[in-house]
Order: C-alpha cells, then sequence, then structure tokens
C-alpha cells in the first residue's frame, strides 16, 4: 500500500497521456514501415525529422500562450512572415552574419508578438479575435511586401543551403541536421522554463484560475503579454529555421501552419483551458501529427485528400480522451489519497469545553 | 482572549469610510478598529454593508471618502497587490485556488520573496512546515483539483500565514463545510488568532459567531450599529441592532380574498441544495420567500421552473401531481419565474423591447408559413406598455437603453405574456430605484387581485414584512417556518433566518 502510495505521488494519470502517445507514435512507425517500401530509409527520416523540428518549435511558443487560456492563430503569418522578412534581407545583403540572420527573426517575431500581447493583455480583446485578426493581417504584410514575391534559394547565401543539408553528427546512417538539434534545444530549455522559472508557474496560475489570479496578487498582464512576446519570438526563430530548411518561398510560407501547430499541442495534452499539459508534450503531439501526416502522403491506399480530415479527427478524438479518460482518473487518483486530517479529536472537545467556559 | 484586547493598539483601523453605488449608500461614515489576537466578527443582514466593507480592505473597491489605518499610519490599498503587501488576506466562501497548481505551488505562487528560479524541494519543505503548524496533514504534492473544499480552504489560509498576514478576512467560511471540517476551521483561526493575527470573521451562523468570536459588530443599512465583546451580546440584543430597518415609501398589500389552491408542493428535495420544502400556493395570494445569503431560496425557484429540476418530492397541480424537469413543461403548467439576474439572463439587452416580450411565447406569433407576425409582436408590446406604464420613447427601443425599473417590468410582460397561474418572482426589486419600486409593488398588488398566486423571493426585509400574506422562511436549504401576515415582524423572521425556530408555525 505504502509503495503503491509513492508510486502514484510520481506517477500522475496525465502522464499516462506522454505514455500512450510514444506508444502510439511507435505503431504508427512499426506499421506504416510494414506498408510503405523504404520507409526506414535516410532520407525519409530527414524529411520528418526537420518538419517535425519546425512545427514543434511553433507549438512549443503556442504552447505557452495556450497555457495562459489565449490561442495565437497567427504563428503561421509570423513564420511565413519573418522567413520571408530575412529572406529578403539575406538577398539584399549576402554578407549578413548567420547568427545576425537568426536574431533579426527573433527580433521581427518579438515585435508582431508583442502587438498581439498588447491588444490581448491591455486592450481586453478576446486572443482568438485579436490573433485572427492578425493573421490577416500579417500575411498581407507579406505579401504586399516591395520587390518580387519569392524569395529563391540561389539568390542567398551559400550557409543557407549548408545549414540546412549539414550532418552535425549521425547515429548508424540517419543523420542529425542542425535544425533538430535547434528545435530540440529549444524544448529543453523551455521544460526547464515551464517547471523551474516563477514566470513558468504563473502561465499555469493564471490559465488554471484567472479569478484566482487577479484576486491573489499576480501580475497576469504582464505575464500574458511576455506569454505573447515569447510566442512570437519563438514562431521568428521558427521561421528561420523554415528559411533554412527551405530556401525558395513563395508568399503563401507557413500558410495554415497554426492549425497544426495547435493540433500538436491539443494532441500532446495541452488543454486549450488553459493550465494544463507539459511542454514534451507539445514535442510528442508535433512528432505524431507529422510522422502521420508524412506517413499518410506515402500511403497509396488512402487519398492525399483525406490527409486534413484526419488530421482534424484527430484534434477531436485527442479532446475527447482528455475530458473522458484523463479527467475522469485524475479524479480517481485524488479520492483515494485525499486525507485531510483529522485534528485530534479529544484536543477538539478540549477546546470547546475552554471556550464554552 | 476576550479580556483586554483594547488594550493593544490597533493594527487596523477604518475612519469613517462611505461608499456608494448609483442609489444605494453601501457604507455611511463606517469606522471599524481590529486589534491583534481578537476574532472579531462582523454580522448584518444581506445588504448591510460587510461585503463592501471587506471589498474595500482588500482594494477590490475603493472608498468614496474616509481613511484605512494601519498601525496608525494610513495607507491606501489600490489593489489586491497592495492588500497582500500591507499583509491583509481574505478567505472566501469559495476558495480560490488554482487546481492545475499542487498544494505547495498554491501557498506560494504569489509570493513576491520566493526567486525568478523556483527551489521546489525547500517549497515543499516550507509548505510542510507550515502546515504541520497548523496540525494538518496534506500531501503537498496533490494537485488542488478534486481537493474537498475543507482542504482547499486550509490551503487559503496555508497562504495567507506564509505571507505573514496581521489581518485576516473569512467570509463566510464555514457555509459549505461539514459540522467536523468547521470545527477544525475554529480551530485554526483561534490559533491564528493566538499567534496575534487580527481575524474579521463574517458569517449568519449565530452559534458559530457566538463560539468562537472575541467582539461582535453589527452593521445594518450600510452602518456600524454596535460592537461589543461578545459577552455582553445575547442572541436578542444582535436580532436587535440587525432589524429595525424603517418601513417606508411602501405599498403594502391590500388584504385580498385567498382563492382556491393552485399548487401545493410536498417534500422537496434537491440533494445538497435543499430539503423537505412543504407549502401552498393559493389564488390571490402573495407567498414571501425569506432567508438570508445562502439560504437556497433561488434555488427552490429554480426547481420549481424545472431549470435546476428537484430531485424528489411532489408538485401538486390541479389536484394532479407533476414532476417538472424543464421551463417548457412549467410554462405549459402555468409557472412563470422571473429571475433575479436581468442583465444576464432575465433579458437579451441588445434587443427590443417587443422581442424580448414575445420571445418566450413566438410560437403563437408565427404566421401559417413560418415567419413572425411582427404586427401581434407589437400590439403585445403596446398592451403591456400601457398596462405596466414601461417608460419609452418606442417598443422598438433595445432595452439596454432602459432604467433598471424599466427592465424590470419588460422582464415582468416578458412573462405576464406566458398567462402563468403562478408567477415566481425573484428579486423583483433589486437595483431599480424608489419610484419604480413602489410601481412594481402596485403591479403585484393588482396581478394577485387578478388572480394569480404569487411567490415573492426578496432579501429586502420590509418588502417582504409589507407584500406577503405569508412568509415561508428558509436557512441554509431548510424550512424554518411558515408565517402569517400577523406573526411576522422582523424580529421573528430574522430569528427564524438565523437558525431558531421559535414562534414558526406549522404551514398553513
Amino acid at each position: 500500500m505504502e509503495q503503491l502510495k509513492q508510486l502514484k505521488q510520481y506517477f500522475r494519470p496525465e502522464q499516462l497521456r506522454e505514455l500512450s502517445l510514444i506508444v502510439l507514435i511507435a505503431l504508427i512507425f512499426l506499421f506504416f514501415g510494414s506498408q510503405i517500401e523504404g520507409y526506414f530509409s535516410p532520407r525519409i527520416f530527414n524529411r520528418v525529422t526537420s518538419d517535425v523540428a519546425i512545427i514543434a518549435v511553433v507549438a512549443l511558443g503556442e504552447t505557452l500562450v495556450l497555457l495562459t487560456r489565449n490561442y495565437d492563430l497567427s504563428v503561421g503569418s509570423i513564420v511565413g512572415l519573418t522567413a520571408f522578412f530575412v529572406g529578403k534581407q539575406l538577398t539584399a545583403y549576402p554578407d549578413m552574419q548567420p547568427i545576425l540572420a537568426m536574431l533579426l527573426a527573433i527580433g521581427a517575431g518579438s515585435c508582431l508578438g508583442l502587438i498581439n500581447g498588447l491588444l490581448v493583455s491591455y486592450g481586453r480583446i478576446p486572443s482568438i479575435i485579436v490573433t485572427l485578426g492578425t493573421m490577416a493581417i500579417y500575411r498581407a504584410t507579406l505579401v504586399a511586401y516591395p520587390g518580387n514575391k519569392m524569395v529563391v534559394i540561389n539568390d542567398l547565401p551559400g550557409w543557407i543551403t549548408e545549414l540546412g543539408s549539414r550532418q552535425l553528427f549521425s547515429i548508424g546512417e540517419f543523420s542529425i541536421r542542425p535544425v533538430v538539434v535547434g528545435g530540440l534545444v529549444m524544448f529543453i530549455i523551455f521544460q526547464f522554463v515551464t517547471s523551474y522559472l516563477r514566470f513558468g508557474r504563473r502561465l499555469y496560475a493564471i490559465g488554471s484560475n484567472p479569478e484566482a489570479a487577479r484576486i491573489g496578487g499576480l501580475p497576469s498582464h504582464r505575464i500574458v503579454l511576455l506569454a505573447f512576446i515569447l510566442c512570437g519570438a519563438i514562431a521568428g526563430l521558427a521561421g528561420f529555421l523554415y528559411l533554412v530548411r527551405y530556401g525558395n518561398l513563395n508568399t503563401a510560407a507557413a500558410n495554415g501552419m497554426e492549425l497544426k501547430v495547435i493540433a500538436a499541442a491539443v494532441v500532446g495534452g495541452i488543454s486549450t483551458n488553459g493550465g494544463k499539459g507539459a511542454i514534451m508534450g507539445a514535442l510528442l503531439g508535433a512528432l505524431m501529427i507529422n510522422l502521420l501526416q508524412q506517413s499518410l502522403l506515402r500511403w497509396l491506399v488512402i487519398s492525399n485528400f483525406w490527409v486534413d480530415a484526419l488530421l482534424g479527427l484527430l484534434i477531436l478524438i485527442a479532446v475527447i480522451i482528455d475530458s473522458v479518460i484523463i479527467n475522469r482518473l485524475s479524479d480517481l487518483w485524488n479520492r483515494q489519497d485525499q486525507e485531510i486530517n483529522p485534528v485530534d479529536e479529544k484536543k477538539v472537545i478540549k477546546e470547546k469545553k475552554s471556550h464554552a467556559a | 482572549m476576550t479580556t483586554s484586547v483594547e488594550a493593544k493598539a490597533p493594527v487596523l483601523q477604518m475612519r469613517h469610510v462611505s461608499k456608494r453605488f448609483d442609489t444605494t449608500q453601501a457604507l455611511d461614515d463606517v469606522s471599524l478598529d481590529l486589534y491583534p489576537g481578537e476574532i472579531h466578527a462582523l454580522m448584518g443582514e444581506n445588504g448591510a454593508g460587510k461585503s463592501t466593507l471587506i471589498k474595500i480592505m482588500t482594494g477590490v473597491y475603493h472608498s468614496d471618502s474616509g481613511e484605512i489605518l494601519l498601525d496608525g499610519k494610513p495607507i491606501r490599498v489600490a489593489n489586491s497587490v497592495d492588500a497582500q503587501a500591507y499583509g491583509i488576506g481574505a478567505i472566501y466562501q469559495e476558495p480560490m485556488v488554482y487546481p492545475d497548481l499542487n498544494v505547495a505551488e498554491n501557498i506560494f505562487i504569489s509570493h513576491r520573496s520566493q526567486g525568478v528560479i523556483v527551489n521546489w524541494r525547500k517549497m515543499y519543505q516550507d509548505a510542510e512546515k507550515i502546515l504541520a503548524k497548523l496540525d494538518v496533514k496534506l500531501d503537498v504534492r496533490l494537485p488542488a483539483r478534486g481537493l474537498t473544499l475543507a482542504a482547499q480552504q486550509t490551503i487559503e489560509i496555508a497562504k495567507a500565514i506564509s505571507l505573514n498576514v496581521r489581518v485576516l478576512i473569512m467570509d463566510e467560511p464555514t457555509a459549505s463545510l461539514s459540522a467536523h471540517e468547521a470545527e477544525q476551521l475554529f480551530n485554526l483561526a483561534r490559533s491564528l488568532r493566538d499567534q496575534g493575527v487580527s481575524i474579521l470573521y463574517i458569517s449568519h451562523r449565530m452559534e458559530e459567531v457566538f463560539e468562537i468570536a472575541d467582539r461582535v459588530t453589527i452593521f445594518r443599512d450600510g452602518k456600524r450599529i454596535s460592537t461589543l465583546p461578545r459577552m455582553e451580546v445575547t442572541r436578542d440584543s444582535a436580532i436587535r441592532d440587525m432589524v429595525g430597518r424603517k418601513i417606508e415609501d411602501f405599498f403594502a398589500k391590500s388584504a385580498g380574498q385567498r382563492g382556491e389552491q393552485l399548487m401545493s408542493v410536498r417534500g422537496f428535495n434537491k440533494d445538497n441544495v435543499f430539503s423537505d420544502i412543504n407549502f401552498e400556493v393559493y389564488r390571490g395570494e402573495v407567498l414571501g420567500f425569506a432567508g438570508l445569503v445562502g439560504s437556497r431560496r433561488t434555488d427552490v425557484g429554480l426547481a420549481l421552473f424545472g431549470v435546476e429540476p428537484a430531485d424528489s418530492g411532489e408538485i401538486i397541480l390541479d389536484g394532479k401531481a407533476e414532476k417538472i424537469r424543464s421551463p417548457e413543461q412549467a410554462l405549459r403548467l402555468g409557472i412563470a419565474y422571473m429571475t433575479e439576474d436581468r442583465r444576464q439572463i432575465g433579458l437579451t439587452m441588445p434587443m427590443s423591447i417587443t422581442s424580448n416580450i414575445s420571445l418566450p411565447m413566438l410560437r403563437q406569433y408565427l404566421s401559417r408559413f413560418g415567419l413572425i407576425q411582427t404586427r401581434e409582436e407589437e400590439a403585445t408590446a403596446n398592451h403591456y406598455r400601457e398596462r405596466l406604464s414601461i417608460r419609452t420613447p418606442s417598443i422598438q427601443h433595445p432595452v439596454a437603453m432602459l432604467s433598471g425599473g424599466n427592465q424590470q417590468k419588460v422582464m415582468l410582460s416578458k412573462w405576464l405574456n406566458t398567462r402563468p397561474q403562478i408567477l415566481i418572482l425573484d428579486e423583483p426589486t433589486r437595483g431599480i430605484d424608489v419610484g419604480a419600486k413602489a410601481e412594481v409593488h402596485h403591479i403585484i398588488n393588482e396581478l394577485a387581485a387578478q388572480g394569480l398566486g404569487i411567490i415573492l423571493i426578496s432579501s429586502d426585509m420590509p418588502e417582504i414584512l409589507a407584500m406577503s400574506d405569508r412568509i415561508l422562511v428558509m436557512r441554509e436549504g431548510r424550512q424554518m417556518g411558515v408565517f402569517t401576515r400577523e406573526e411576522a415582524t422582523q424580529e421573528t423572521i430574522l430569528t427564524a433566518a438565523m437558525g431558531q425556530n421559535s414562534g414558526a408555525t406549522k404551514a398553513v
């Protein structure tokens, strides 16, 4: 019994979701491995990992916003706009340092996030409306960008292509690219931020009970603003990774990415009601969604037409699992070991007597 | 402990604090001293100004005039952050916890002194220390979601202690606790008091106040009436101080002829909400429902109208026992319910007077092709505009533009238009001015004279006394008695509402 209790302390139903995601990912992998010829090839591995890295990084930023019980629908446009903007700058100034180009992307993303955040936290406009608006505005800005409507890889400095295809190290015949390593580093940083920084814990607090946060004296406005700025900055970084990964861009770059990103977060257990979910869940969610999508595209049994529908279905299933199974399990968990106890009965009686006197 | 608290210097003083909302003077030149190491009970009827006072102390509201002194020095409490910094904390009936955070985090999340990086191990240890000091065993790693209300309240108290509160406001903290849990809470309160914390304890439960308070302050109509050591307060003196509102400006109900029985409710019960409610409603009669906050009068109204159906008990209408499961069914049976919350659920603010009135009966206004016949709709609206004298430039005016009193009349029209036999009115005059109030009373009178059975739920004691033929008093979901017009006085009603059955007769 005691052991069970200890086990319960370290293992909670929420983790069951992460565990089952890992199992599901493995199953998807094995299933398609048996269906698609050459599935385990380095080429597919590279494709999937690079794509996952970008989606997962954006999902990471989105998660920060979701935790506060807000949405950011403009992330796809931010990724597209920053990628395009930095691509144009690099075309114009090919001598720019790679690090500077990256900082430029992050800076541009932060500014866009700042606009979202100010409107939401100080303008008191619901985030879904604000970011629906800025999603369109940021995309329009990209289309209206002066000059021709393309970024072409041949006009970009050589290090971009180099960075995109370079092998940092390899596991067997599978090479690991900088984009993937960059994504992983981000996850490690933000796993730390959300579990060990005061700011991170306050994200959870605000999403968990906004009213209590207000009455309890948490600086809610500032924290929500910061979440949006970080989300923008991270989307900016993802824009840079996007440029590195693809090189050739048109005005539809990263169009519709917000759907995939939110799907990844939700499938990974981040609650759209805020306050719930782990950063690593978003990574697993992104991995699962991308793996499934890439595999379905190559699986000739199902028409590509259905891939998006399947993604949508997956989101719904994830939400249902969340609201039905996980919540019920958590209740069970809590009920069993909750036990606020008991002041000593004798003492109560004694006190009562002394006060009655 | 009751002796000589006043020998020490007060920790917090309210000096000549006043606060006005539109037409009501919520606080009128109130002064109150809180001393370290005392449990100071604050009592008063609904609307006496208790909540306003604590909201000013915690920075939710700002007073119009007057000042707050801490250790003799004036302070400005602009918001909850300030209150926290000054050591003023509050716990409420519904604990304000973060369900997704664990116990320890809930205690420490709003601490400024905690560094930027969370030291989990230290936080758990500190949380355990505080809980140990409170003599409470609670796993600090459990998330707050799913903990009992008592446990959640313990978290709030632990949080207050960790913030070194000097003044702790407890607003009806035992309202949703079991007797055993409440006893634990009292022990916590006493041990805090013994450590020098000043506790402002707000409660409607007389026996509780007598059990733990050192001093008792009574508010009435936004004024402080008395502050006395507990030993000098008796139940009767407390009740006397709480009532005594002047009855004026009231259009007393004319004693009409009581007609046949319209409805009989037997053993009405909803688990954990109310139980064993029995009463009858007669044609031409106003049955008042009195009680304090948390007495569950509104829940009985909602159950009768089928919004939140009761679990058991029967409603006999026209000699037939009915189970009301939905508002549609209630309307068919001739019951209408006018909510107390006209802004949120009573009216559709941006829509016109006409559309609001016809809404529940829209089917009657449909033509053969399913289109709304606006001319008939307007005829109805005009009819009520005249009958209830709704003052408006036109019946197409959005209700949001009307005064509170006129909005109330629109809501009344809407439900009268359903042709009810029984009309339940929940706080029909709350937040409207004196003139409109008198008009509403006049309308109620007329409706009763026309043969409707009216259930009047009201927190306004003079109103209920003046308007009702009989008064049913509830307390915490239980029926405390039914009083006839002759038996009912402010004292008898309040005594019953606070938990004493004396003088109550059985249902008439």
